[in-house]
């Protein structure tokens, strides 16, 4: 990880580059809904973000469009430099190497053990056998499940999956992790586990964008908020809570 | 690279091997269209060589009268080779008449015909034919000959040729049309195994796009696997096609003793060649075809 303390000592400087950058980004379904309204943001190199609004306001559609799950209608989208709405198809896995994500539903695949998890993220991207060993062990090792290594998904706590996801989305040593609700599948505590287990992975130097209904930990972590309301943001503050201050 | 190759291996085997009843029976289709392609392409390829060589054997034989003028015939045969279709005709002796049966009878061993007293045997004009789908014509005109003091009897055989030749259209056009209707089943059943191959790794593909694996590693794993089940069918055909061979081609020259069939060396190494290689292609075909459609 010293890589990453590099980073993060570099990104503690005055001016620290944009690496997420939304400009009058909208985004309508095929079928209708129009999810997002001219939203621009700028996400500076290891900020750690809040995602908040209602069910229905938009958070899950602007991650799905910084992972290329969706194309915007309209607007520009930047990330680590690269322009996602113009990516081509071939391009995309690209990008995704850049982008660690976690989802609610951890989405491990219960036929592998927590290692053979995260070492596939590396193992299907290319890396060499010996260096796929080496950070896997490194990535079980930082959210604690050294131990729990040949334990298969069912055989786990909810935590503890949704850490082997965390791990996974860390193994290729992206500079930004997207989470989409991560503890919205956890009791209080173990939220509370996954959040500490995110916050030192943002400290170490990883830009960190979660969407959240977590009033209580948004509240607690005094870290920027960006509140949505039907597709547009309503409030952008630094050091905010889940409500208007 | 070859960590990739080997990976790619190991996934398409798993892969054909998941699912092992599926993949069993494309396989054995697989098997089973090439058993068939490679039926026709040898009958037709049989019934070529028996044609050319019943072609090339066309003749009329015209019997001549014991009595007739040497003139008589010399005339007939100045005749008969002034016909545009006609290559060329040979007078044939009652004397070697005779001596060619007796060689013939010499060879397969038959009665001996070494002490007939009289030669019962007549002198005749052999002619071969140029354009062999002319015979019949001319076989009609000289059976007007016939009664005129020259010529007795006017032997042909172009009706054998014929039907070589019928039999052979039948063969083709049936031939094709089978062949396309198993191709397009072979393709149909690759698609569909493949297609099962990957839905039941769906959950493996999604987390390899999110993860950022590119396109193509996703998806040569399953053009290997139908490659696989192509290369399973094509050495089942080809054993089969080996192990039958012999007995087979034993039986069919036993048969035709008079057609000497003879495929060659290259024949079977080209048949084997394209029944493999037609297999690989069908089987990689498929296998983009049904991934094509999953991976969106
Ligand atoms: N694939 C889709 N096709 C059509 N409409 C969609 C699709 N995905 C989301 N929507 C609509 O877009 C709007 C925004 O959805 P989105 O999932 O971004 O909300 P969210 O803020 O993540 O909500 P939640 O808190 O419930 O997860 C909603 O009206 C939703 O119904
Ligand atoms: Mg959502």
């Amino acid at each position: 990880m010293s890589t990453l303390t590099a980073r993060n000592k570099a990104s503690r400087g005055s001016d620290r580059r944009n690496v997420i950058v939304l400009e009058d980004v909208s985004k309508q379904y095929p079928n209708g809904t129009r999810a997002l309204q001219d939203v621009s943001l700028a996400i500076p190199d290891g900020d750690f973000v809040f995602l908040v609004g209602a069910s229905g306001a938009g958070k899950s559609t602007i991650i799905r469009l910084l992972t290329r799950a969706e194309a915007p209608t309209a607007g520009r989208i930047e990330v680590d430099g690269e322009d996602v709405g113009r990516l081509t198809r071939s391009h995309v896995p690209h990008l995704r190497r850049k982008l660690g994500v976690v989802f609610q539903d951890f989405k491990l695949l219960p036929a592998k053990t927590v290692y053979e998890n995260v070492a596939f993220a590396l193992q299907v991207t290319g890396h060499p056998d010996d260096e796929v060993r080496e950070r896997t062990d490194v990535a079980l090792e930082l959210v604690g499940l050294s131990k729990r290594r040949d334990h298969y998904p069912d055989q786990l706590s909810g935590g503890e999956q949704q850490r082997t996801a965390i791990a996974r989305a860390l193994v290729g040593k992206p500079p930004i992790v997207v989470a989409d609700e991560p503890t919205g599948n956890l009791d209080p505590v173990t939220s509370w586990e996954i959040i500490q287990l995110l916050s030192r992975i943002n400290e170490l130097g990883t830009t960190l964008v979660m969407a959240t209904h977590n009033q209580e930990i948004v509240n607690a972590m005094r870290k920027r908020v960006v509140a949505l309301e039907h597709g547009s943001i309503v409030r952008d503050q630094a050091q905010g809570g889940y409500q208007h201050a | 690279m070859l960590r990739y190759i080997r990976y790619i291996g190991a996934q398409a085997w798993q892969g054909f091997w998941r699912n092992p009843v599926m993949s069993i029976a494309s396989t054995a289709t697989v098997a089973g269209m090439l058993l068939l392609s490679s039926f026709f392409v040898i009958a037709q390829r049989g019934l070529d060589v028996s044609l050319n060589f019943l072609q090339s054997k066309v003749e009329l034989y015209l019997e001549l009268d014991d009595n007739a003028k040497p003139s008589d015939i010399l005339a007939l045969k100045t005749r008969i080779e002034s016909d545009p279709s006609v290559d060329h005709v040979l007078y044939v002796s009652k004397d070697e008449a005779l001596t060619r049966l007796k060689e013939v009878a010499d060879k397969t061993g038959q009665v001996s015909l070494a002490d007939v007293a009289t030669n019962p045997l007549p002198a005749s004009l052999e002619v071969k034919m140029r354009d062999a789908q002319q015979t019949k014509q001319l076989a009609s005109m000289m059976r007007d000959e016939v009664g005129k003091g020259v010529v007795t009897d006017v032997v042909d055989n172009p009706s054998v040729v014929d039907k070589v030749l019928t039999i052979t259209r039948v063969l083709s056009i049936g031939g094709i049309s089978v062949l396309g209707l198993m191709l397009f089943v072979t393709l149909f059943v690759i698609v569909n195994t493949i297609r099962i191959a990957v839905h039941a790794r769906r959950d493996e593909i999604e987390i390899m796009q999110l993860v950022g694996a590119t396109d193509s590693f996703v998806r040569w794993p399953f053009i290997i696997e139908g490659v696989l089940v192509g290369i399973f069918g094509a050495s089942i055909a080809l054993l089969v096609l080996a192990a039958s061979a012999p007995p087979v081609m034993g039986a069919i020259s036993g048969f035709l003793t008079i057609v000497p069939i003879d495929f060659g060396p290259l024949f079977a190494l080209a048949l084997a060649g394209s029944v493999l290689g037609f297999a690989l292609v069908i089987g990689a075909i498929g296998a983009v075809i049904s991934v094509r459609s999953y991976l969106r």
